[in-house]
């Protein structure tokens, strides 16, 4: 019985060292990019073209990042990026939430099917629709405005949102609905003095959910926006790519990383959140 | 006289009406659902349905007068780049959403394992992963042209040489690029397929795998028995969510490859985009359009068919 009970753990402290070699194996591979990310940009132009034999740079300099950051242009793509991001994300709060409080507290036919529809529009790629909004916004001066851009981020992240503050507002007992109710307040007041307040860490994790993928967007602006002074960092960088070569690789690193730490730094202070609403989300299917 | 009285009953029935009318609009769910109606009608159906239209016309992105005619859609068919493009698509997104789901479901069943025999570490791992997905597409494909290139700076090739391995032509062979650009998109889409598995991991019940311990059941058969068979939902889910949006990838090519070397890695989206917006064929890109919503549809009901059937309280 002992003897048993020994091999059966015998195999569980190999099955852990298993995993732990796994395990890192496979942060290496996740990490690798972002580390050479780090290391171009840490570099000067003679030290790029030594490649991975100065993995780490043996005269590291923050030259890179001072010329991006001293750029007045390039601060202006990064806030263009926040500001674009952040406003497709209230925007899309606003124009979702009355929907998501629609499916959590009515009950009517048709409902579920209604919920998996919206859903299906996060299906359509956003090429497909702006082939014809293109055209369409030229004609409605709405080329090269950030006003048209966010109108589009906000019709992207809608149906994504609309399920996200869904499952919050569920989260959120009724009783004190009804309490409000009773005390003669209209449902609008209601779901605006108590459903949201209530439901605001949902809110929060789906604005920040949505703000991330928003600062990804890339072929939106890209199409939408012509004018240097107005496009979002990704665009800009994707530019800047188009212009540099190799001996500017290390600039063009210092930019990349700066254009993805935000969102790491944002995904890693509410991390938690974000995978709660993920996770609840693929639960649900 | 009786129109002064009609006048007056209308006006106290709607003075009755007034607030009662407030409070029958608001407990009709349409009247919450009409902001996201608006935006979806005037952002996804009208382009949509013009998407179909242009496909049956000559336009252009440029001109503006244009008329109906089926040239364009014959040409687009007969259009030999066409088969090569689908083929590329194909086997850039087989590879992609195998490669994720299965590197996702690796992982998940090693943070749970992991999680289950109280390691450390576990979360790291996750968060590691996870920072991947929030990398934009964009900076992923520059980021792996830094990894992948054949300049001094390449960081593979660089390691290569290092160890006296004769480099690899990346992105400029034909058929490595393809592989490039299946690895970087993995990179990047992996933690969805992990993060899916992992909530659906949590959900299966534990008893199972202890009645399957009590027959004496090993690892690989728990996994064959126990785990696939309920994460089939799970599977057909994610298989869903990550071909469509491995369809629809093109940032993260554009700034990899653009594409090339010549049409190599061209997928389907990235070619609609050259027909519209570099040769300005509006009508063209529309028939494209029209291709890629088919595509996604027919493969979502392909998946859908495998599904388990729903109980009946949801």
């Amino acid at each position: 019985m002992t003897h048993v009970r020994m091999t059966h753990e015998a195999r569980e402290k190999w099955g852990d060292a298993f995993t732990y070699l796994s395990a890192i194996v496979i942060a290496a591979f996740f990490l690798t990019p972002l580390a050479w990310l780090l290391s171009l940009s840490l570099r000067t132009r003679q030290e790029v073209f030594l490649g991975a034999s100065r993995f780490i740079p043996k005269r590291p300099t923050l030259d890179n990042f001072a010329q991006i950051l001293s750029d007045p242009t390039f601060l202006l793509y990064l806030w263009n990026g926040l500001k674009l991001s952040a406003l497709g994300g209230l925007g899309c709060l606003l124009v979702a939430a009355p929907a998501a409080y629609a499916f959590s507290r009515f009950w009517f036919s048709g409902k579920s099917a209604l919920m998996m529809t919206i859903l299906a529009f996060q299906m359509i790629s956003p090429l497909v629709i702006l082939v014809p909004l293109y055209r369409y916004m030229a004609r409605l001066g709405l080329l090269n405005s950030h006003f048209g851009v966010t109108m589009v981020y906000i019709a992207i992240g809608v149906p994504m949102c609309t399920w996200l503050v869904k499952s919050a507002i569920d989260n959120i007992p009724k009783s004190l609905e009804e309490a409000a109710a009773i005390d003669g307040c209209s449902r609008f007041g209601t779901f605006w003095r108590i459903t949201l307040p209530l439901a605001a860490p949902g809110l929060a994790s789906a604005f920040i959910l949505i703000v991330i993928l928003n600062w990804s967007q890339f072929l939106i602006p890209f199409l939408l926006l012509n004018k240097d002074a107005q496009l979002p960092i990704s665009v800009a960088i994707f530019n800047f790519a188009g212009t540099s070569n190799a001996s500017s690789t290390q600039v063009l690193a210092a930019a990349c990383l700066v254009a993805v730490v935000p969102a790491i730094i944002a995904f890693l202070l509410l991390q938690r959140m974000i995978v709660g609403a993920l996770t609840a989300g693929a639960v649900k299917g | 006289m009786p129109t002064t009285t009609a006048a007056a009953i209308g006006a106290a029935q709607r003075r009755v009406a007034g607030p009662s009318l407030a409070r029958r609009i608001e407990a009709n769910p349409f009247t919450w659902l009409v902001p996201v109606a608006v935006m979806l009608g005037v952002f996804y159906l009208y382009p949509i349905l013009d998407v179909f239209r242009l496909g049956l016309t000559n336009a252009s992105l440029v001109g503006s007068d244009e008329r109906y005619t089926l040239v364009t859609l014959r040409a687009m068919f007969e259009n030999p780049a066409l088969l090569d493009i689908l083929k590329t698509t194909f086997v850039f997104t087989i590879a992609s959403v195998i490669g994720q789901q299965v590197f996702g479901l690796a992982i998940a069943l090693i943070v749970m394992r992991g999680e289950r025999r109280k390691l450390r570490g576990m979360v790291a791992l996750r968060t590691i992963v996870l920072i991947a997905w929030v990398i934009p597409g964009i900076a992923n494909g520059l980021i792996w042209q830094m990894l992948f290139s054949e300049a001094p700076f390449g960081a593979i090739n660089s390691v290569l040489r290092m160890m006296h391995i004769s480099p690899v032509a990346w992105l400029s062979d034909p058929n490595i690029a393809m592989l490039s650009a299946v690895i970087s998109n993995v990179w990047r889409g992996t933690a969805f397929s992990m993060i899916v598995f992992y909530a659906a991991l949590k959900a299966i019940d534990p008893t199972l795998y202890e009645a399957a311990s009590v027959d004496g059941a090993g690892h690989l058969q728990k996994l064959r028995f126990i785990t696939l068979p309920q994460l089939r939902a799970a599977i057909l889910v994610n298989s869903i969510l990550v071909t469509i949006q491995t369809l629809n990838t093109f940032d993260a090519i554009i700034s990899l490859t653009g594409g090339g070397p010549g049409r190599a890695t061209e997928v389907l989206s990235l070619f609609t985009f050259n027909t519209v917006f570099r040769n300005y064929d509006l009508a063209g890109g529309s028939v494209l359009s029209v291709l890629m919503l088919v595509i996604s549809l027919v493969l979502a009901l392909f998946y859908a068919s495998f599904m388990p059937r729903r109980e009946a309280s949801e």
